[in-house]
């Protein structure tokens, strides 16, 4: 989109300028690229230049990987989905403050985690017992064909939880979401140093806390 | 070599770690048994799988994305709403103002019945008149500037010199604007009018 001298009622004022407020959507030869085509910086600049139907490409593009983050901190559905809406609100309110010294999806994740972490500081998360493994195949789950069953999946799950808000992100960042310990280091806002510490220990308190769990079990 | 640290001992588990240390790892009791440790839990913990929602869940979970974003959208469109459509307006609106100011303080022409109103003496008549009494408008040097720049500009001269918009031009920005849009430029200017009411001198027939 630009504002075109010629565009100007006729009798006025023309400058002899053409102004473009919206960067180009359009390929070399001019022709209009379809938004699923844009990488997420051009999607961000379309959407800042009024193309709200960018945003909708960048949450079809990052839903999955918001939701299943979102999912690893609170561990229900519904409240994963509530938890991925929100984290898309937010960026998109607070898109013209992404400044694009990381990625869009670091920049998603560090929203997603801030939120999530939050989210369950201020409330206690239902907790959902091992019993209901069946209720969750029956919404939709199918675990059938994972190796491990839903039971010792729920209790690697109770266990995450129970790790220090700082470990149990950077955890989950690592080895659900598979980010890069730079990528971690830039949602969290820390060194790769302090990253790989919390790792190590998180894993270790992992392991511990199955112990403990296994051992307590009747 | 001391021993691994956490983060070498992370890099190693990981496989991402250098032959130096890897080979360290191996050689040393200790810190092949920190390794073994870590990659026991790291086995743990990716056993277990991603939840997977049914299919139809992220279409649907999108288009409620997309609803309350366009609903978020008509709420606070700051940053869809640029200035610069508000300009011709804008700029009108001042123009306006002036000429209206200028106009207003204007001395009026002299009458028969009034001979000494284009003079800068004062009667008896204007000495006990307290429309222009301290703290009015034209006893700030400012608004007398303002006052003095107006009065010899006419509507045509500031046609003439680019000062008005292009014709039409604020009334199709105006038409331009949206409903949020024109809310805000409804308040602005009921905020300009509340300003100036308090200070704004009586006219003639006041």
């Amino acid at each position: 989109m630009s504002t075109r001298a010629d565009a100007w009622p006729a009798g006025g004022i023309q400058p002899d300028w053409t102004l473009t407020v919206v960067p180009s959507t359009q390929d070399e030869s001019g022709h209009d690229l379809p938004l699923s085509e844009l990488d997420d910086r051009r999607l961000v600049e379309a959407c800042l230049g009024g193309r709200i139907d960018a945003f909708d490409v960048i949450v079809e593009r990052h839903q999955r990987a918001i939701y299943h983050l979102c999912f690893r901190f609170v561990r229900r559905h519904e409240d994963a989905a509530d938890l991925t809406q929100e984290v898309f609100l937010r960026a998109y309110r607070g898109l013209r403050r992404f400044r694009g010294d990381a990625t869009l999806a670091t920049w998603l994740y560090r929203i997603g985690v801030n939120l999530c972490l939050n989210q369950v500081a201020a409330r206690r998360v239902q907790e959902t017992p091992i019993e209901e493994a069946p209720a969750l195949r029956a919404a939709g789950f199918d675990p059938a064909s994972q190796l491990m069953s839903a039971e010792a999946g729920a209790r690697v799950r109770a266990a995450v939880a129970r790790l220090p808000p700082k470990q149990r992100a950077t955890l989950i960042l690592r080895v659900y979401q598979d980010l890069s310990h730079r990528e971690i280091a830039q949602t969290l806002g820390t060194t790769v140093g302090a990253v790989k510490a919390n790792v190590f220990h998180a894993l270790g308190n992992l392991k511990r806390l199955l112990a403990e769990e296994a051992i307590g079990k009747p | 070599m001391t021993h691994l640290s956490p983060g070498q001992v992370v890099d190693v588990a990981e496989g991402g770690a250098d032959a130096v240390l890897a080979s360290h790892a191996r050689d040393c009791g200790a810190c092949r048994a920190k390794v073994e440790a870590v990659a026991g839990a790291l086995r743990l913990a990716r056993s277990d799988p991603p939840p997977e929602p049914s299919p139809l869940f992220w279409p649907h979970l999108a288009a409620r994305i997309s609803s309350e974003v366009r609903r978020e959208q008509a709420r606070a469109p700051r940053w869809r709403a640029p200035v610069w459509r508000l300009a011709p307006i804008g700029a009108a609106a001042v123009v306006v103002v002036a000429l209206g100011i200028g106009a207003w303080l204007r001395p009026a022409p002299p009458t028969r019945e009034n001979p000494a109103s284009d003079s800068f003496v004062e009667t008896p008549a204007q000495a006990g008149d307290d429309s222009m009494a301290d703290g009015e408008p034209a006893d700030d040097p400012a608004w007398t500037l303002v006052s003095d720049l107006s009065a010899e500009v006419s509507v045509e001269d500031a046609d003439a010199s680019g000062a008005l918009p292009p014709p039409g031009g604020a009334e199709k920005a105006l038409a331009d604007l949206n409903a949020a849009e024109r809310g805000e430029l409804t308040r602005i200017l009921r905020e300009e009018i509340a300003a100036w009411a308090p200070a704004a001198p009586q006219g003639p027939g006041a």
